[in-house]
């Protein structure tokens, strides 16, 4: 009894640890690295769609995308990163903090685009790419629209 | 009172005005659907680029109606539309205020567009010549101006049915055949083929320019390393 306490104590704290691991300043940075790292792989996706087309280069590409879209990103929205400066000052609206459940479903909507892509680019089919291209560059903007602050 | 029926609106003008209507609805449906629909919305927004350099000529080269100088409006002439007492032909005093204001808010749009990013795979053709910082203004600026040129289609669109519908004056007609039944005033004069063929080879080089096509092409893709 005591014993299962004091687990349950430690793997509470350390998860309270793990989340609270990341400093504002570091997170808005991994942020705004990881969304910068994808635009150059959506970029690269692109081009080979509009050139030409380059199998491995998409799958490369595709797959990059595909990871940070599963890596769990939403833990660096920590508590005060609303605020703050990365590479620059962040552009993520207050609203993201606040609106739980629809930013909830616009990031799970982009996950989705983002692992279709993984797996329609491992095809080959250039065509079915930048059709997919197209609904996942717009689940990118679901959100922009929305969380994203303009300059 | 006996009227006569003149010819107002040239064809260039006619054939502006509708195109520029098709093409502001498709760039704005585009624009908030996104997705793969951006590309679309660029190539329509270089056919804008092209309707409103042609305009900017025909206001100097078309016939009489379609001339700024014609329509200018002087605080004199919006003083005199307000007081109830002008009587001109083709745009009225505020009128001749909208077409500005709707030139001006789609040179706005067109230019910050040229050099705009989505932040997704999308960047305006003239993107490289400018930082991603100022890109990012422009694209802020495109998106706030759109709205305020929603806002501005929408009074122009309002102000068309209440002179159709409160003041008897019915303006879609002559702006799709040309002519007019009116109490006392000239036909349109100028703007004939040459200066048509001057404003379209000018729309032209602006599109051209536009278009980026002339930058350097990017360097030449070296062997992509394995790792």
């Amino acid at each position: 009894m005591k014993s299962k306490l004091l687990l349950a104590l430690l793997t509470v704290t350390l998860a309270g640890t793990a989340a609270a691991q990341v400093k504002v300043e570091d997170a808005i940075k991994f942020r705004q690295s990881g969304y910068g790292f994808m635009a150059w792989n959506m970029g690269r996706i692109k081009s080979n769609v509009e050139g030409t087309y380059n199998k491995d280069e998409v799958i490369k590409a595709a797959n990059a995308i595909q990871a940070i879209a599963n890596s769990g990103m939403g833990a660096l929205y920590v508590p005060g990163s609303d605020k703050g400066t990365g590479w620059e000052a962040t552009r993520a609206k207050p609203a993201i903090f606040t609106d739980k459940e629809k930013v909830g479903k616009v990031a799970m909507a982009f996950n989705k685009e983002a692992n279709e892509m993984a797996k329609i680019a491992a095809t080959g089919d250039a065509a079915a790419v930048k059709e997919q291209l197209g609904k996942l560059g717009g689940t990118c903007k679901g959100c922009h629209d929305d969380y994203k602050a303009k300059k | 009172m006996n009227r006569q029926r003149i010819r107002l609106w040239d064809l260039p003008t006619r054939l502006f005005h509708w195109l520029l209507v098709l093409a502001v609805g498709a760039a704005v449906v585009s624009g908030q659907l996104g997705g793969k629909l951006i590309d679309l919305h660029g190539k329509i927004g270089l056919f804008i680029v092209g309707l409103i350099a042609f305009r900017l000529v025909w206001g100097f080269a078309g016939s009489t109606y379609a001339r700024f100088a014609q329509f200018f409006p002087t605080p004199a002439r919006i003083k005199l539309y307000l007081k109830g007492e002008w009587r001109g032909v083709g745009h009225n005093p505020l009128g001749g205020l909208s077409v500005f204001a709707l030139i001006f808010l789609l040179t706005v749009q067109v230019v910050s567009g040229l050099f705009s990013n989505d932040d997704i795979a999308f960047v305006g053709p003239l993107y490289e010549l400018i930082d991603k910082s100022m890109s990012d203004r422009l694209s802020g600026i495109h998106e706030l101006f759109s709205n305020v040129l929603i806002g501005l289609v929408v009074l122009h669109v309002g102000a068309v049915i209440f002179h159709g519908h409160f003041k008897k004056d019915n303006l879609v007609k002559p702006m799709l055949t040309g002519w007019k039944d009116v109490a006392s005033g000239e036909p349109a004069r100028g703007g004939g083929f040459i200066a048509l063929v001057v404003a379209l080879v000018l729309a032209g080089l602006v599109v051209y320019g536009a278009s980026g096509i002339w930058l350097p092409p990017p360097p030449v893709a070296v062997e992509t390393p394995s790792w």
